[in-house]
Parts: C-alpha cells; sequence; structure tokens
C-alpha cells in the first residue's frame, strides 16, 4: 500500500524536553489512523511536527513521498487544530467566508476567487451537511456545526490527508456519533487518509483501522474488529493500564445509523 | 459660536480649503478604516497609539533636519512597528510593555530634539492636533498615491490578510507567506499613521483607526459587509468632521473624533435595541 506519511527516527523537542523520542511508523492511503496517549504524552506536537508546524530534533518525515523540508503540496492536507473552535466569536465572519479561507494557498497568491474556488465552497459545505448555514456568522453556530465547518474549511482543497486534534472534546454522545459517521464517510468514500488525536479510545477502537499511542514514544498498531491491542496501551498509558472495553460495545455506538 | 448657518454650507464648497480637507480626510478615513479593522480583529489596536506617539520623534527630526516632517514620521514609525513586531517575536516582551518602550523612546527622541532646537514650533503643534484644513494639492497628491498603494495591496491580499487575521497558523500550513505578509501589513500600518497624522494628528490617530472598525463591529455581520461599514462610517466621521467643525469654528480633528464616537455610540444603542 502506498504511504502517505512515513516517519523515521524522529525525535522532537520542546525547549528542554524530548517530547517525541525516536518514532518510526508509516500512515498508508486510505488509513482511519486514531492518536490516544496520555495528556502530555506528545499527541500534538508529533501532529505539529507531521505538519512542519513544529521543528523536529532528528530523524525524517515524509509526506506523499516528500522530504516535509521540500514539501510544497499544503493544499493537499487540511487541519484542524484543537483550538480551531475557540476562536474569538465577535469575530465577523460567515460560514462560507470561513470555508472559502481554505481555498487560499501559495498557488493563488493575490489573484481573485473565482467560480470554481466558490463551487469547491458549495461542494465541502454539503459534505458536512452544513450548506443551510453558508450565510450564517460562525460564532452563532453550536460547537458541533463550528467543528463541520472547520472539517469544511480543510476540505475546500480536496486534501488526500486529514489531520483533525481532539474534534469532539466538549461533544454530546450524538453529536459526536454523527461526527464520527461524517468521518467514516469521507475515508470510505472519498478515499481520504484520516488522523485524528483523540481521548475517546472506545471511538478509535470502534470507528478506526490503526491506532498509535504516544507517550514520548510511538507505537502503532492495526485495528481489527474493535480488538483492542492491550500492550500497546499499556505502553503508552502504564504497565497498570487496563481499558474495561468489550467489542460488543461497538454495537452500541452505532446505535442509530440514521443520525 | 461662529455666526454660520446651515444654508451656508454650499458656499463653502468654493473654498478650496475646504474641498481640499474633505477629500484629504475621507482618503485618510479610507485606508485608516480598513487598516483599522485588521488591526482590531487582530488585537492591536494600541500598537496604532504606540506608533503614533513615537511618529512624533520623527515629526521633530524632520522639522529640525529641514526634511519633510511626513518623511520623518513615517522613518520612525516604520522603525517603531518593526521594533515592536520583533520584541514580541523573539519574546524580549509582551505586546503592551514592548508599546511603551517604542512610545517612550519616541518620545524622548521628540523631546531632545526640542530642546536642541530650543524650543516647541507651531508646526510641531500642528503635528501634534493635526491640520486638515492647511493641506494643500501637494499634500492631497501624496494622500492619493499613499491611498493607492495601501488600498490596492488590501484589494490583491484581501483574502490572505483574512487568512493570516482570522488564524496565523493554519494560513502558515496552507502555504501563506504569512511572515512577508506581516512585514508588509506593518510597513501598511507605519504609512497610514503617517497619513493621518496630517489631518487628525498624532494624539488622535488611533481613534480614526479604531472607532469606525468597532462601530461595524457593532452590526454583526460578514467580513466583507464589517469592512464596507467600516469605511462608510470612517468616511461619513471624517466629512461631518471637517463640515460641523467649519461651521462651529472649533478643531477639526476634535470634531472629526467626537463624530466617530457619536456614530458609534448611535451603531451601538440601536443594535442593541434591536
Amino acid at each position: 500500500m502506498e504511504n502517505i506519511i512515513e516517519v523515521q527516527g524522529l525525535t522532537v523537542r520542546r525547549g528542554t524536553t524530548e517530547a517525541i523520542t525516536n518514532a518510526s511508523f508509516e500512515i498508508g492511503k486510505g488509513d482511519y489512523v486514531g492518536v490516544v496517549g496520555p495528556n502530555g504524552g506528545g499527541k500534538t506536537t508529533l501532529v505539529l511536527a507531521l505538519l512542519g508546524l513544529l521543528p523536529k530534533t532528528s530523524g525524517s518525515i515524509r509526506i506523499l513521498g516528500q522530504e516535509i523540508e521540500g514539501f510544497k503540496q499544503w493544499d493537499k492536507v487540511g487541519y484542524v487544530s484543537q483550538y480551531a473552535i475557540n476562536f474569538d466569536s465577535q469575530f465577523p465572519l460567515t460560514v462560507k467566508e470561513l470555508v472559502g479561507l481554505g481555498r487560499v494557498n501559495q498557488k493563488n497568491l493575490g489573484r481573485f476567487r473565482n467560480k470554481d474556488d466558490w463551487n469547491a465552497v458549495d461542494e465541502a459545505l454539503t459534505m458536512m451537511g452544513i450548506s443551510d448555514l453558508k450565510e450564517k456568522r460562525i460564532g452563532q453556530l453550536s460547537g458541533g456545526q463550528r467543528q463541520r465547518a472547520f472539517v469544511a474549511k480543510s476540505l475546500v482543497s480536496k486534501p488526500e490527508l486529514l489531520v483533525l486534534d481532539e474534534p469532539v472534546t466538549g461533544f454530546d454522545p450524538i453529536t459526536q456519533e454523527k461526527f464520527f459517521m461524517q468521518l467514516a464517510n469521507l475515508n470510505q468514500k472519498k478515499g481520504i487518509t484520516v488522523l485524528i488525536v483523540s481521548h475517546d479510545l472506545a471511538a478509535v477502537f470502534c470507528r478506526m483501522s490503526r491506532v498509535l499511542c504516544v507517550n514520548r514514544e510511538v507505537h502503532g498498531s492495526a485495528i481489527t474488529d474493535g480488538k483492542v491491542p492491550d500492550d500497546l496501551l499499556k505502553k503508552g498509558y502504564g504497565e497498570h493500564f487496563h481499558f474495561a472495553f468489550h467489542d460488543h460495545r461497538c454495537q452500541g455506538v452505532f446505535i442509530d445509523e440514521q443520525l | 459660536m461662529s455666526s454660520f448657518s446651515l444654508l451656508d454650507l454650499p458656499s463653502l464648497f468654493q473654498y478650496q480649503f475646504f474641498v481640499f480637507a474633505l477629500v484629504g480626510g475621507a482618503l485618510a478615513a479610507i485606508v485608516s478604516a480598513w487598516i483599522g479593522l485588521f488591526l482590531i480583529l487582530r488585537k492591536e489596536s494600541m500598537l496604532v497609539d504606540g506608533v503614533a506617539h513615537t511618529a512624533f520623534g520623527g515629526v521633530a527630526l524632520g522639522l529640525f533636519i529641514g526634511i519633510d516632517p511626513m518623511l520623518g514620521a513615517l522613518a520612525v514609525s516604520t522603525v517603531s512597528v518593526f521594533g515592536i513586531t520583533y520584541m514580541r517575536r523573539k519574546g524580549l516582551a509582551q505586546s503592551d510593555s514592548a508599546i511603551a518602550v517604542m512610545m517612550a523612546m519616541g518620545f524622548s527622541l521628540g523631546l531632545i530634539i526640542i530642546s536642541m532646537a530650543g524650543g516647541y514650533n507651531t508646526d510641531l503643534l500642528s503635528y501634534l492636533f493635526g491640520s486638515i484644513l492647511t493641506i494643500d494639492q501637494g499634500d492631497i497628491l501624496v494622500l492619493v498615491s499613499l491611498a493607492v498603494i495601501i488600498i490596492s495591496f488590501m484589494v490583491f491580499f484581501y483574502k490572505e490578510m483574512l487568512a493570516v487575521t482570522f488564524d496565523e497558523d493554519g494560513a502558515r500550513l496552507q502555504g501563506i507567506p504569512v511572515n512577508a505578509l506581516t512585514m508588509a501589513f506593518n510597513l501598511l500600518v507605519a504609512l497610514t499613521i503617517a497619513l493621518s497624522i496630517q489631518v487628525i494628528g498624532i494624539i488622535l490617530v488611533v481613534a480614526m483607526m479604531v472607532l469606525p472598525g468597532l462601530t461595524a463591529l457593532q452590526l454583526k455581520r460578514s467580513f466583507k459587509s464589517t469592512l464596507i461599514a467600516s469605511t462608510v462610517f470612517g468616511t461619513l466621521a471624517a466629512v461631518l468632521g471637517v463640515m460641523l467643525s467649519t461651521i462651529f469654528d472649533v478643531a477639526t480633528s476634535g470634531v472629526i473624533v467626537f463624530t466617530a464616537a457619536g456614530i458609534f455610540l448611535f451603531v451601538a444603542f440601536f443594535q442593541r435595541l434591536g
């Protein structure tokens, strides 16, 4: 399988602390990856390094087959940060304007947006089911609507990789379920590789095809039929950690596919 | 109060100084409103106040060495705005402390030069409080040129500036040259301040850059509508301010600021009623 991300011997320092130590892993095209691990374990650091927003101390990162240092196709990568929905709610921006910002990149610097750009905006809004909200100000949206608007913004450049950092924090179970179903749809029907940082282990093991457990070291494993790789979690959360999870709970998560 | 009546208002248009004041005021108001809205949203409103006060040193320097004081103001404003940004980015000082340092340095430079020149003169005071009624054709040409530069940049890089203002990290990831755009924007801030000083004066320039944007934000509309409303409110304040100050024969810069503040209160009040 073609790899979207290849990491070899990655070490990242934040200040005097080594936040990621000698990590090596791959993410294949079409993977649906959950990044889990304890608070302060380095999940966000890992994501920021993969996106080139944080310098690496050593090792190599390849995205879409290119070394990150020379990588220019950032329009192929969509990112929603964990702080995305905590913007200034007074900022005068409509959903359509926000999603339109996703079409701004190095290639169209100083150029006016054309019909294709706005068609792509409409398509992304439809994909996330928020077309009816496009004239609303982003400050008027609920948490779930905001998150979908930000995902639409990251989809508008038609990315091959979508990275979301703790996208469902503070969501009620139904909103969370709707959101994960839309992401699964993007992954399965559009073939977009999705990487999600999450504390919700049940959602990761029920929904996703791979897991990366981060606690300075990064350990990866495939997820088969919702089975929890116990050894992997112990490496991340500690020897005494036991995740009381039964795969039949996955059926409970998919309680109503009509949501 | 003067014995001027409203019926005499059309007759004012036969005076060149009045027409120049209206045109100059409107031009400065438009660019101030555009740049000001971005500054408000970047939470950098006080940067204007700091840089404008620093420009006092530049005006004094210009008068002292015999060059156009506006050039002096522009040079010192540019150094100041980049100095503040540098101190902030390198973690040498928080935003408010960096502004305080540059403001004090600019003012101190002005004081030193004044003492060397043997005291204040009327020219220097006119830059402190503005002298819109004295602008001539040459000044209008300079104002038009600067306004064209600033508006062209903001029109062509509208979407990039909006992206950077809303989410700097996100913009960086999208490949937008954030540092280059921020540098260019800082230069425009310095240019706008230098341009507005002649109209409204060093002391009050912050009001002209912040009040129209703040008023437009009360309307809670899209970004595009807010930018247009901000331009309308700023221009209205400048035009009404020039007219009212001429009618009542009082300080123009003060009236422009009071008009802008009045529009703000009016809009904020009716928005809350609605």
